[in-house]
């Protein structure tokens, strides 16, 4: 891994496409083409664009995903191996349908199950952890840190050893996703700090999943490996070259089982498409395309073609060259600066309607935009935006209404922001405020100046819905953070602490003093540890786990019912 | 009087941030950068605010500057913010004067001399006197929209001038103000002069066409005060390099930036010519 010539090398088990696809050789970036369909509307016609050039015909489209699942799935189950098959959930499915609330019930109660990282006081830069996601079956785990580094847990299997342990994460795979590179022609260096991961539906045996940068975004395949050819005519065991005279007999090579290897290899790089820092991706429900979003711009990618995206948001004008053809635009002139007032900062793809996806912006607003409606989606179907109260006006108050994180819901029927001070719930049919707002470290609102001094006050702060939507979860300062119960209206704050790390330790509910009197086990607002902030957090899709980054440290929390 | 303390802390805190961010791994951050702006904006106002409540009480010459100027804003009546002190409107729109003028002087560096020639005598007893006069209800944000206000331009020569008067009310650099008192007699009182501004921060780009609203001029900022503070104060990075960077400090490194800029005005306002 060298820096210093900007190579990119990926400490991963296969380097090359074994289908002869890009080489990883940075040197070779793709040009990007930026295309803006002005000619025609049609939905259809701009994936049929986006799948194929007109004059050259292009070869028939490759399945992203061909390995036969079910002969696979077969010789897994046959070798006894654990781990979720292809599709199938890893975990036996038990009967969550009842998605408890928050915590505080009688029936429930949240317990610490893990945290993974050092124990270390000196947290390394590298380590800090930028983003956690599960998968859809919540099988798998992964975690980006600001070294570029993207690790995947898997749930063991629930044993019959130990019925009551809920399946534990244990480390599955490790790679370094992206390297620090730069950028010779602006002399910036661009981050290796992976902002977000986003995984993939499933489809076969592989587990695919995008991870991003600043700048670029890579397809990830993990793929298991359990099997060896062993008996080559050519070479012997060790890898050497037999002398071709000393072979007197031919064999066959059998598949021999070895121990399980899983190995991560970038199948796409899409590079050259962002001018600004990517912010978000989001996975298109129909499973092909997804989105990028930078501070001015949204482009839609196919996950098979990388040298060309689509911009279907665009704050600014493209500039043509003049000796070629105009789709082939190959700069972008920014927006005019003067002009400037807001940028993009989260945007995701409707869980179901493939047309449709939502993306917020730094003065609190939200836009939905349905992409059949025009090329260029600058113009929004609709636009959620709560009025402002005047009387909690401050020199800050642009600042803590910049949304940080915009989420659907899992029914589509929802979708939730997050800005500083609070989260709030938004209908997809009620523009003009919000249904819930819940507010999560309200008495902060006296100590804005001292939290911009200090850059507190831009954390961007990410939130997360239950698999069943009936409660969302965020973070907060001092290693705490909130869950709200949207049904019951209860909350609940609790804190990722090394402190309350003994296994199956019931987390106890923290409570931040705001008053003049500090009660027992209160924490008064000037003693939080504004250093220790919890920014990501994950819920899984269907069962009551919660993953919890806190700098360094992963906690993984599960609820135990009585 | 603590408003405009607490403005101008603000207002040296953004600055710095915005200078930090240039230095940063990563590159320059357009959503943090476009925030910072917008408080350094808000802090202005809150400032400008201030002063011109306490200049007009004061100095009858400064009112007369500003009252000259009150002239042409009348013509901008429609700039004006509308939730302002009504006594200070005409004062504290002296802001969306500038507009006009950005826009009609062409080169950013003319208006900015203008500007420091209107307000120079201004600066000049702020600095000899403190204002007494509080102003009521600082209305931190004005209507933070695009009408009020001013161009980023405002920001700049606020800041210096801010920075002036902060040396001068705690009376530690008290040369430094006469130093720039001398500066500004120099050039021909009165009528505007096209002259080379004597500020701590870049000029605007040329601004295409009229002000669209403080934000446009704010991140204009931006991006000019990126590649001047890289390029011309590789003296003060040293300085400020030197010094640990925490909350406490930056206000000392207002300070200390002012001290360090104003020996090289001359270099500066060559530079801001050319460009």
């Amino acid at each position: 891994m060298s820096s210093e010539t900007g190579e990119v090398s990926i400490n991963a088990v296969s380097l090359r496409y074994r289908d002869g696809g890009l080489p990883l050789r940075p040197a070779h970036k793709p040009r990007l083409t930026v295309i803006l369909l002005t000619m025609s509307n049609s939905w259809q016609d701009r994936r049929q664009a986006l799948l194929g050039p007109g004059p050259c015909a292009a070869p028939a489209l490759k399945p992203l995903f061909f390995d036969p699942p079910r002969a696979f799935a077969w010789r897994r189950k046959l070798l006894g191996h654990v781990g979720g098959a292809d599709g199938e959930a890893g975990v036996a499915p038990r009967g969550h349908t009842a998605m408890a609330g928050v915590g505080g019930g009688n029936d429930f109660q949240w317990c610490f199950s893990q945290v993974k990282g050092a124990i270390d006081e000196d947290v390394a830069e590298a380590d800090i952890i930028s983003t956690v996601e599960f998968n859809y079956s919540g099988e798998l785990l992964a975690t980006g840190d600001k070294g570029g580094r993207v690790v995947i847990f898997q749930r063991e299997q629930e044993s019959k050893n130990r019925p009551h342990s809920r399946g534990e994460y244990n480390v599955y795979s490790t790679f370094q996703s992206h390297e620090p590179e730069f950028d010779y022609l602006k002399s910036l260096e661009i981050e290796e700090k992976i902002n977000k991961i986003r995984w993939l539906p499933q489809q076969n045996a592989a587990h695919f999943l995008l991870s991003t940068n600043d700048k670029t975004i890579k397809l990830w395949k993990i793929s298991e490996r359990d099997k060896r050819a062993e008996g080559y005519n050519l070479k012997d065991e060790d890898g050497r070259l037999r002398d071709p005279f000393r072979i007197t007999s031919l064999r066959v090579p059998v598949l021999m089982p070895m121990d399980l290897m899983v190995e991560a290899s970038p199948r796409r790089i899409f590079a050259n498409a962002h001018t600004y820092h990517i912010n978000s991706i989001s996975v298109n429900s129909d499973h092909e395309t997804y989105l990028s979003a930078d501070d001015l711009r949204i482009n839609l990618w196919h996950l098979e073609i990388t040298d060309r995206s689509f911009s279907i948001l665009f704050c600014g004008e493209f500039f043509f060259p003049l000796d070629r053809a105009p789709s082939d635009i190959v700069d972008i002139k920014p927006a005019n600066m003067e002009e400037l007032t807001e940028v993009i900062t989260a945007a995701e793809c409707h869980p179901h309607q493939c047309n449709v996806f939502v993306y917020s912006s730094s003065k609190g607003t939200i836009r939905l935009c349905d992409m059949r409606a025009a090329a260029l989606c600058d113009r929004h179907t609709k636009f959620f935006e709560e009025p402002e109260d005047p009387s909690s006006r401050s020199f800050f108050s642009e600042i803590i209404s910049s949304i940080s994180d915009v989420k659907f819901s899992h029914s589509g029927r929802y979708m939730m922001t997050r800005d500083y001070l609070s989260v709030k719930v938004w209908d997809l049919n009620m523009e003009n405020r919000p249904v819930e707002t819940y507010q999560v470290h309200e008495y902060l609102r006296s100590k804005l100046c001292s939290l911009y001094e200090n850059d507190c006050i831009f954390d961007k702060f990410e939130c997360c819905w239950n698999g069943s939507d009936g409660a969302i979860m965020t973070g907060s300062y001092n290693n705490f953070f909130r869950m709200f119960d949207r049904n019951s209206r209860r909350d609940i704050t609790l804190e990722a602490s090394r402190e309350s790390s003994k296994p199956r330790a019931m987390l106890k509910p923290r409570k931040v003093c705001t008053g003049g009197k500090r009660k027992k086990d209160e924490i008064s607002v000037d003693s939080l540890d504004f250093n220790k902030k919890i920014l990501h957090t994950a819920w899984h899709p269907k069962e009551n786990v919660i993953a919890v980054a806190a700098t360094n440290n992963l906690y993984i929390f599960q609820d135990k019912i009585n | 009087m603590e408003y405009k303390v607490e403005a101008h802390r603000i207002m040296s805190i953004s600055l710095g941030k915005i200078y930090n961010s240039r230095v940063q791994r990563g590159g320059i951050k357009l959503h943090k950068n476009l925030l910072v702006s917008l408080v350094l904006r808000s802090a202005r106002q809150v400032y400008l605010s201030d002063y011109y409540g306490g200049v007009c009480v004061r100095s009858p010459h400064a009112g007369g500057v500003e009252w000259g100027e009150g002239d042409q804003m009348d013509s901008d009546g429609s700039r004006s913010t509308p939730d302002e002190h009504g006594g200070e409107s005409a004062l504290v729109s002296d802001d969306s004067v500038r507009i006009p003028e950005v826009s009609v002087n062409g080169p950013a560096a003319a208006v900015e001399g203008q500007d420091i020639e209107d307000l120079a005598p201004g600066s000049d007893y702020n600095c000899q006197q403190s204002p007494q006069e509080d102003v009521g209800s600082v209305k931190t944000e004005g209507s933070g929209s695009a009408e009020t206000g001013g161009p980023g331009s405002g920001s700049e020569h606020c800041v210096s001038r801010s920075e002036n008067s902060q040396q001068g009310s705690a009376e530690v650099t008290a040369t430094c103000c006469t130093r720039k008192r001398g500066a500004e007699r120099s050039a021909s009182a009165g009528s505007p002069v096209k002259r080379p501004k004597a500020t701590a921060v870049p000029a605007l780009p040329p601004v295409g066409g009229e002000g669209e609203g403080p934000e446009d001029m704010d991140t204009g900022n931006v991006s000019s005060l990126i590649t001047i503070f890289g390029s011309s104060f590789s003296g003060l990075l040293s300085k400020e390099g030197a010094q640990p960077a925490t909350d406490s400090e930056d206000s000392d490194s207002g300070k200390i930036c002012c001290e360090q800029m104003l020996p090289n005005l001359n270099p500066w306002s060559t530079a801001i010519v050319a460009f």
